[in-house]
């Protein structure tokens, strides 16, 4: 599963780490993560991530 | 300022920060702040929702004593940031039965930034809700307004939505409460554009949360009170929709007068065919008028001199805020003027790549302006036009 990097901030999504605080379970990937979901470090939207 | 009732059991006890210039040593304060605190006197428990900056301390504990409140059993935390949480650990010890009331996300910040006891805390989540007797306190989180953990505190049987930051404005006044004051819509749209915008997309969510309470009241933490929630609610769905205005924005600098010439030039070609232009002389304009004209506007033109083969520092300092307050800018010029050569465009930008917008070409010219210059010139604002038709 790719890792997915925030543009504005660097963060990394790992797939295998999920985000558990912010409600994405391990094991999701990055195209199943809710669109909802904002970078835990800088609140930037799903799509300002890009594949690492 | 004194405390000031809202309701029978609803008290403002914050502080007004008349003369304060300048937030995070960065915004220019030309109204100077507040910060609102609210105490409620349930039945069976009294709250104090969130506190004041340290340097009004004595405010907030001057307002406490008129009440006369002797005991408080819940202090609100509904954002973290200092100017809100910073006297939290005074306020504990001045009341020591007091539990501080937050969500997990706050509750790590707040023990990192000010190092409160864990004992204290009584951490809730979305929707839980917090009795005082008579009355009963919601907790909506309201992510990214201004920080992670923000949240809204919901008072249910009076309909006052305790929203922090959201929806505030930098505005030291006497009078709390407005009602359609176009002087608080627009220090509330500086402080939208300051403090809000790069999180436009979570805003829109949490503008629905808030509609959804049906509140009677809005009361932040910074500025005046809402009677009329629909004044800003209405406001902020404009300025966090994806609806731009045809309005060119020109921040500028320029050194020896040929970059002044160059926005000179656009500034009257936009004039003349009734396009609504915002021209900013950089080395002297509030970065917060800036950013306020950034809300809406269709079109920015970075406008710069070279400087040691690249764009004037204060044309970083804009270019680079730009990118980080994230306006919904759909069309991004660069114009200015060089000596002996440069790279201008390849240096600014990377600092834009976070809008959605698409670059218009460059004109970049070699010395004072001319008539091809000119031509140039013309073609760009007929562009803008045709873009913004």
């Amino acid at each position: 599963m790719d890792k997915y990097v925030c543009k504005l901030c660097g963060y990394v999504y790992d797939p295998e780490k999920g985000d558990p605080d912010n409600g994405v379970n391990p094991g999701t990937p990055f195209s199943e993560v809710p669109d909802s979901w904002v970078c835990p470090i800088c609140g930037a939207a799903k799509d300002l991530f890009k594949k690492q | 300022m004194s405390a000031i009732k809202i309701n029978e059991a609803v008290f403002w006890v914050g502080a007004m920060h008349w003369d304060r210039r300048l937030f995070d040593e960065l915004i220019p304060l030309p109204d100077g702040t507040s910060y609102n605190s609210y105490v409620i006197k349930g039945s069976e428990k009294t709250a104090l929702i969130d506190t004041v900056d340290p340097d009004c301390e004595h405010q907030l504990f001057k307002n406490l004593q008129q009440l006369n409140i002797k005991k408080i059993d819940y202090v609100i935390s509904n954002h973290s940031e200092q100017d809100h949480s910073g006297i939290i650990p005074r306020v504990l010890s001045e009341f020591p039965q007091a539990q501080l009331v937050t969500n997990s996300k706050a509750k790590t910040i707040l023990s990192e930034h000010l190092e409160i006891p864990e004992n204290k805390f009584k951490i809730v989540e979305n929707q839980d809700v917090l009795s005082l007797g008579d009355r009963k306190l919601k907790f909506v989180m309201t992510p990214w307004v201004h920080w992670p953990e923000t949240m809204t505190t919901y008072l249910e049987e009076d309909g006052i939505a305790f929203s922090c930051d959201f929806f505030g404005s930098h505005l030291a006044t006497s009078q709390l409460f407005t009602d359609r004051d176009p002087k608080v819509l627009r220090d509330a749209k500086r402080y939208y554009a300051e403090i809000m915008m790069p999180f436009r997309n979570q805003i829109t969510r949490n503008i629905a949360e808030i509609k959804s309470l049906n509140p009677s009241i809005i009361a932040p933490s910074h500025g005046p009170v809402y009677r009329d929630p629909e004044f800003i609610i209405s406001a902020y769905e404009q300025w966090s929709s994806d609806k731009v205005l045809p309005q060119v924005v020109i921040p500028y600098v320029s050194m020896h007068g040929s970059t002044a010439r160059i926005v000179d030039y656009l500034v009257d070609k936009f004039m003349e065919i009734q396009i609504e232009v915002f021209p900013f002389n950089i080395t002297v304009s509030d970065i917060g008028e800036i950013a306020m004209s950034l809300v809406d506007a269709s079109t920015v033109i970075l406008a710069s001199p070279t400087v040691l083969t690249v764009a004037h520092p204060s044309t970083f300092y804009v270019a680079y805020l730009l990118g980080a307050l994230r306006p919904k800018t759909k069309y991004i010029g660069l114009v200015g003027s060089y000596g002996w050569g440069g790279r201008m465009a390849e240096v600014i930008k990377p600092l834009l790549a976070n809008l959605n917008a698409e670059f218009l070409n460059p004109i970049l010219i070699k010395g004072y302006p001319r008539q091809a210059d000119y031509d140039n010139l013309d073609k760009l604002v007929e562009m803008v036009v045709a873009k913004n038709s």
